[in-house]
């Protein structure tokens, strides 16, 4: 903390170097991910969230953004670590190395046997860490700030992206444990409300010490709604009712479509910004459609008017112009 | 967790004096310590005047405790080594599923197959159960619907070696194989547990033999065990269906396994079918085959719903006997 004290100071007497400025700039600076998440700029202590139904690509997008903050500067890259906390155990790291050995030809050129090194630093500086329960994860925040300093002097750059996929993987088991937790004593409130509040927490005082941007994704675990059909109906007699009005509303308001939120609200309120995913319905039929899948992005937060097409292909993940 | 009374003899920092000052903050366990705002007692500690220094020794001490539980982190390259070395792909002998997935199934994966009844999910377990046992590994299959059939299981070893069973005196290849396949009737959820849980004890003790290294686990049917405890409006059903599945990926990773499971399907929106077990199983498999049969047929097609690095809607179809037919 007094070195930052020592930063401003330095700051506000107006001795700094440009050197100095460039690089205290050049990491505050918005980031310019690549498409499709290029439309908002983000920044350090930006909290991103990716809405979506599995599969919807959500993962693919967290390798595109840990591969552009591992490349080096000069192949557009940030030159930095990037983390990610595995809380789905569902990682995996070939289908990773394989869209890195895409980027870097597509950026170096086949020829070039220089690809290895470069290969290889890219996926040092890439980290891993993976969590089966929500306590894991609590103690992997709670010790991650000591973790990612001792990154830091190895690497000599600091964590600059921290990806967790996926943040309400444990929700059903935190709500079923609540209720044990509460029979036998009465002193905790919550389970679950406690852990998301101490996640947010914990990540929150990584902010203060760490330049880094979150990005999360969280799975769709109640199916799709109709906005306009908020009243919740129950009993089946007005079944029919309800089926007929979605019905309708299915025609009139068709790309409304409403993901139940199912975060405490302290989470909620933690994210800055959000994109929902959903499964595109009307692919072009091409010769080779057959390995390439379409999904619709969408900006939430901040609201954009337009939906932007991406395929998902072997090479990795692309806007569809 | 622990509670911090059983942490007092191993580590003499956490005297009776700090476990009252975190009794003091609701603090009974390592998990109440979790769950509790750091900062906010590091504070605390500064405050109290007579010890804030061993108080300070106590968190920092319980921090290093929490840091030494947990993995190390790994970098891609750590990860990329461990995947070509212990993550293989295992051939089912299916024609169709082995060519989509290229190759077989992958060690580390827990891959679902889901179709309608007689679509061909049981057929694709017990011929891939006697495929696997063939190359000297184990396979465990834990039979819910009483499915899993000895016979067929002979039948497609010596279909496939060409091992001639007339002959008395040789059963002994047979014999091996078979014994390599461990089946486990298993009626609901909680007897599946058991059988993991005491798998997960097994293989960390590694008390299989070298020719018996286990690397394949088959559930057939999974949602006929987990589809009875859902339902309802409390949360314990889907806890216990996510719990399951953190189970399985947790075996398949550590102990480089393959796991097959099935699912059946359930009538979706418009009268289309889909997967049951609903939305948050979707998240669980790693890569999802949806099978179906044409009537009258016996063309299997076969296409991706889920995979980590392949497009959905990939198909293939391959002909698919069925017992009866290959035993004539």
């Amino acid at each position: 903390m007094t070195k930052r004290e020592e930063e401003v100071g330095s700051w506000i007497r107006g001795d700094e170097t440009a050197a100095e400025m460039l690089s205290r700039v050049s990491t505050l600076r918005p980031f310019s991910l690549p498409p499709p998440l290029h439309r908002v700029p983000l920044r350090v202590g930006n909290v991103l969230e990716i809405v979506g139904p599995s599969p919807s690509a959500k993962t693919h997008l967290l390798i595109q953004a840990a591969i552009t903050c591992i490349l080096p500067k000069h192949y557009g890259g940030f030159d930095h670590l990037s983390l990610f906390i595995d809380l789905d155990s569902r990682f995996d790291i070939t289908r990773f190395s394989q869209i890195l050995i895409n980027r870097i030809r597509t950026l170096q050129g086949e020829a070039d046997h220089d690809n290895n090194t470069l290969f290889n630093s890219c996926m040092s500086r890439f980290l891993y860490v993976r969590c089966s329960n929500s306590l894991q994860f609590l103690q992997t925040l709670k010790t991650l700030d000591q973790r990612l300093k001792k990154e830091k002097e190895v690497h000599g750059v600091g964590v600059h992206l921290l990806m967790i996929d996926s943040i309400g993987a444990f929700h059903w088991v935190d709500r079923g444990s609540m209720f044990l937790s509460l029979r036998e004593n009465n002193r905790k409130k919550l389970f679950l409300q406690s852990v998301s509040e101490a996640v947010v927490q914990d990540i929150k005082k990584l902010l203060q010490v760490h330049p880094i941007l979150v990005i999360a994704t969280k799975s769709v675990i109640y199916g799709y709604r109709y906005s306009t059909a908020t009243t919740e109906v129950k009993g089946s007699f007005m079944k029919d009712n309800w089926e007929d009005r979605c019905a309708r509303n299915a025609t009139r308001s068709h790309h409304h479509f409403q993901h139940r939120e199912y975060m405490p609200s302290v989470w909620q309120s933690f994210v800055t910004h959000r994109i929902v995913l959903r499964l595109s319905d009307d692919h072009p039929v091409t010769s080779n459609s057959h390995c390439s899948s379409f999904y619709l992005l969408e900006w939430l937060l901040p609201r954009l008017s337009f939906k932007e097409k991406i395929i998902v292909n072997d090479a990795g993940v692309f806007v569809d112009s | 967790m622990a509670p911090l009374k059983s942490l007092e003899k191993e580590y003499p920092i956490i005297d009776s004096n700090f476990q009252s000052f975190c009794a003091s903050h609701a603090i009974f366990s390592v998990e109440d310590f979790l769950l509790h705002d750091l900062d906010a007692l590091i504070a605390f500690a500064d405050n109290n005047r007579t010890c804030s220094h061993t108080l300070k020794q106590g968190i920092d001490q319980l921090l290093s405790i929490i840091d030494s539980q947990q993995p190390p982190l790994l970098n891609g390259l750590q990860l990329l080594e461990d995947a070509n070395l212990n993550k293989h792909i295992l051939p089912t002998g299916f024609e169709g599923i082995d060519a989509l997935l290229g190759g077989g199934l992958y060690e580390g994966q827990l891959t679902e197959l889901v179709g309608p009844s007689s679509s061909g999910k049981t057929q694709a377990c017990l011929l891939s159960a006697s495929t696997v046992a063939k190359q000297k590994s184990s396979v465990i299959y834990l039979d819910t619907s009483n499915s899993f059939s000895p016979q067929h299981i002979a039948h497609l070893v010596g279909l496939s070696s060409g091992y001639v069973f007339d002959k008395q005196d040789d059963h002994r290849p047979l014999q091996e194989v078979m014994d390599r396949i461990i089946c486990y009737s298993v009626f609901d959820l909680y007897q599946m547990f058991d059988v993991l849980h005491q798998l997960k004890i097994n293989l960390k003790s590694q008390i299989f033999q070298s020719d018996r290294h286990v690397r394949l686990l088959i559930i057939d049917s999974i949602s006929s065990l987990i589809t009875p405890i859902l339902g309802g409006n409390g949360p314990q059903g889907h806890a216990m269906m996510i719990s399951a599945g953190i189970l399985l990926k947790e075996l398949a990773h550590e102990h480089n396994l393959a796991v097959l499971v099935t699912n059946h399907v359930v009538g979706g929106e418009g009268g289309t079918s889909k997967p049951a077990l609903g939305e948050s199983w979707k998240s669980v498999p790693h890569v999802r085959l949806l099978l179906s049969h044409d009537c009258g047929s016996n063309v299997c097609n076969i296409s991706i719903l889920k995979h980590p690095s392949m497009a959905s809607g990939r198909a293939a179809s391959c002909i698919m006997c069925s017992f009866d037919e290959q035993c004539r």
